[in-house]
């Protein structure tokens, strides 16, 4: 899952994008309105942390211009602006959650997951196909009840394919989603842990569910043969 | 509501009071003129018509008298009215007439007065015997009112006859009587009609005063948009109305100022403490190395120190507000003290390749002042210039002397001395400000590029300070600049406070 956090504040930048990438989410940072506008333009993030005073663009406009290019990415508004109709102004303008400064990490991270959970309509805490499962709180992975233990790309890598079951993922949206913008896409990263997370949840098991589309990319499902 | 509704009707009541009042004074003026006029008029027409009366009766009196006393006289027997008609061709209507003799008995006596007899009073008598002539008025219940003369007819200084004649004031009396009803129940009538006119008029002129009211009290420090409709005339109350939009305005202005600043302080702090709690967080979700948590401690101090900058710039600022803090004023070295400081920000400037330059055209740079603040205010003056200029840039401070412009608003110094201040100019070669901020930077937290600001760190109050250091020695501070160029600040001292 990749994650655009723009805030000018750059040490709160900083433990955001650590403590979001220490979850295994993909993370860029940027530190006004204009860049932050144009990365979330350019790139695919399946989430945004939006700060309302930066600089060059304000926030609420930033948001309104997302929101005007018919981006529906989820937008959570991290701010020191804590009155009722900041709040009201924020969530009219289209965010999707407001969590105000000095905030708890902990929350902000729960507020993730649900933002992202809410993207695919999924209400239970837990990702399922067949009889692999994915806890992104908890970040447990078990096929057929026994526990896999992944490094924190493969267990991005999981997640994203997870949360896009069933659906050819090529390797330039593998890259986007789950690598930050520095990711040379060229090469051939994606390939390599991809047979590493084959290895680890589909050797032991049938049926197996990561399939190679040739030329294209990947996909995880329970019904192919 | 309840309390709302009461307030607005006590309000409603004392505009009532009012217009009463005004109303009552209205009222009560103009009854005692109604009144004065009224009795003026009864009582000058009243006395004119009795004069009228006496008059007539007068000249009857002396006409018969002298008719009587002629030897012609045709008055000596038979009937007065007939020898009247006869000898002046008038007859007396409603003139009763007796004439008596020397000794008080009745002679001749006109018609109408039939059997009765003309009342003559002793005193009446007693003056006719001395010659004098009497008027009376004799009011008895059955008859009307009699308005007699007793007129005394001389004859060689001796009384020979007295001649009565007499009218009735009936009609006087009535004409007198319709007057008084007439004003009676005019009076208060016009008076009624007047109380009405008069709280219409004071209803009128007052509807807008409760309109004031109304509005003034509907605003609050939640609506200090809202300002008082005009009207479209020019009078007093448009000019009320204009002196209470100005008083909203100027607390609007107030509250705005003090609302940004508590904003502004809020966040300047909330920064440094989402740094701190985010940091901590994230910090323990994990074991880390223990060059991780040096690292996470140091900007942790990093951002406990700018708190503690900005709360102990604020108590100083607020303190000032409040008149707490006192200069130590003592004779003091300007160019020692700048000395001081340079070499102190020499390491800050040499770190980003600047060049701080002094420029001083006088040895003694003697003045009164309180040398911790003077300290102060070089020490922030030149950080700030440090901060906004570019590497390679360079500092310049000239200290000069100088005499307050005399139509300045510092003029009350003394005429004669030159050199009545030192003038301090401290200019960069950095990035300018922006004429449209350049009356703000003085202002509480502001900040021209708000992310630039923090990454130089700093509390955002640092001008501010100056600028009350500056004022509380009596000074002067203004900034010159120019985008792209740099910026000067120049503060005038006076080296003799007063």
């Amino acid at each position: 899952m990749r994650i655009l956090v723009i805030e000018d504040e750059k040490k709160v930048a900083s433990f955001i994008k650590k403590g979001l990438e220490e979850e295994h989410y993909a993370v860029d940072t940027a530190y006004d309105g204009e860049t932050g506008l144009y990365m979330s333009d350019v790139n695919e993030y399946d989430l945004i942390v939006l700060d309302l005073m930066i600089p060059k663009i304000d926030g609420l406009e930033v948001l309104k211009r997302i929101r005007g290019n018919k981006n529906n990415v989820p937008i959570l508004i991290l701010t020191a602006k804590d009155t009722v109709e900041d709040i009201v102004k924020g969530l009219d303008s289209g965010c999707d959650d407001y969590l105000t400064k000095p905030f708890n990490f902990t929350v902000f991270l729960a507020r993730i997951r649900a933002l992202l959970r809410r993207e695919k309509i999924e209400k239970e805490p837990f990702l399922k196909i067949a009889d692999l499962t994915l806890s992104p709180v908890t970040h447990k992975v078990t096929r057929k009840g026994k526990e896999v233990e992944l490094t924190s790309k493969e267990y991005a890598l999981l997640e994203y394919f997870m949360r896009n079951p069933d659906r050819v993922l090529t390797r330039t949206l593998i890259s986007e989603h789950v690598w930050d913008y520095h990711f040379d896409s060229l090469t051939n990263v994606i390939d390599v842990y991809v047979n590493y997370l084959r290895k680890k949840i589909d050797k032991d098991f049938e049926p197996k569910l990561i399939h190679t589309i040739r030329g294209v990319g990947y996909i995880l499902s329970a019904h192919r043969p | 509501m309840v309390r709302g509704g009461q307030v607005m009707k006590r309000g409603s009541m004392h505009l009532r009071s009012l217009r009463f009042k005004l109303t009552l004074w209205y009222v009560l003026i103009l009854g005692i003129l109604l009144i004065s006029f009224s009795s003026f008029l009864y009582f000058t027409l009243s006395k004119s018509l009795y004069r009228g009366v006496d008059n007539k009766l007068r000249s009857l009196a002396e006409l018969i008298a002298s008719e009587s006393a002629s030897p012609l006289s045709k008055f000596g027997f038979g009937n007065i009215d007939q020898a009247l008609e006869t000898s002046m061709g008038l007859k007396p209507i409603g003139k009763f007439i007796q004439v008596l003799d020397e000794s008080g008995q009745i002679g001749r006596k006109s018609d109408n007065l039939k059997n009765i007899q003309l009342p003559i009073s002793l005193s009446a008598l007693k003056s006719a015997s001395q010659g004098l002539i009497t008027f009376e008025t004799n009011r008895s219940l059955e008859n009307p009112p009699l308005r007699i003369v007793t007129f005394p007819v001389l004859e060689n200084n001796h009384i020979t006859k007295i001649v009565q004649v007499a009218s009735s004031l009936e009609d006087v009396e009535d004409a007198l009587h319709t007057l008084l009803l007439i004003l009676i129940i005019a009076v208060p009538l016009a008076l009624l009609v007047a109380s009405l006119g008069g709280q219409f008029l004071a209803h009128k002129a007052l509807k807008p005063v409760d309109h004031i009211t109304q509005t003034a009290r509907m605003i609050t420090s939640k609506n200090l948009n809202q300002r008082i409709e005009p009207l479209k005339v020019r009078d007093e109350i448009s000019r009320l109305i204009e002196t209470f939009n100005e008083m909203i305005s100027r607390l609007d202005r107030s509250f705005c100022q003090v609302r940004q600043f508590s904003t502004d302080a809020s966040h300047e702090l909330k920064t440094p403490l989402t740094i701190l709690k985010g940091e901590v967080e994230v910090a323990l979700r994990k074991e880390r190395g223990p060059h991780e948590y040096e690292q996470i401690l140091k900007s942790n101090l990093e951002e406990v120190n700018r708190m503690s900058q900005i709360v102990e710039d604020l108590l100083l600022l607020s303190k000032a507000d409040s008149g707490e803090i006192l200069l130590n004023r003592e004779d003091m070295n300007l160019t020692e003290v700048l000395n001081e400081v340079v070499a102190q920000v020499n390491v800050l400037a040499k770190s980003k390749n600047l060049r701080i330059e002094t420029a001083n055209h006088h040895e003694e740079m003697n003045i009164f002042a309180d040398p911790l603040r003077i300290r102060e205010l070089f020490l922030n003056l030149i950080e700030n210039g440090i901060k906004y200029t570019e590497e390679g840039g360079s500092i310049h401070i000239l200290l000069t002397k100088d005499t307050w412009p005399q139509d300045g608003n510092l003029s009350s110094q003394p005429q004669g001395e030159k050199a009545d201040l030192v003038k301090i100019v401290v200019s960069d070669t950095g990035i300018g400000i922006a004429k449209e901020d350049q009356e703000r930077i003085f202002d509480r937290f502001f900040r021209v590029d708000k992310a630039r600001s923090r990454d130089q760190g700093g509390s955002g109050l640092g001008l501010s300070i100056c600028k009350w250091i500056v004022q509380a020695h009596q000074g002067e501070i203004k900034v010159e600049s120019e985008l792209g160029k740099g910026s000067s600040f120049i503060v005038k001292l006076p080296i003799h406070p007063s």
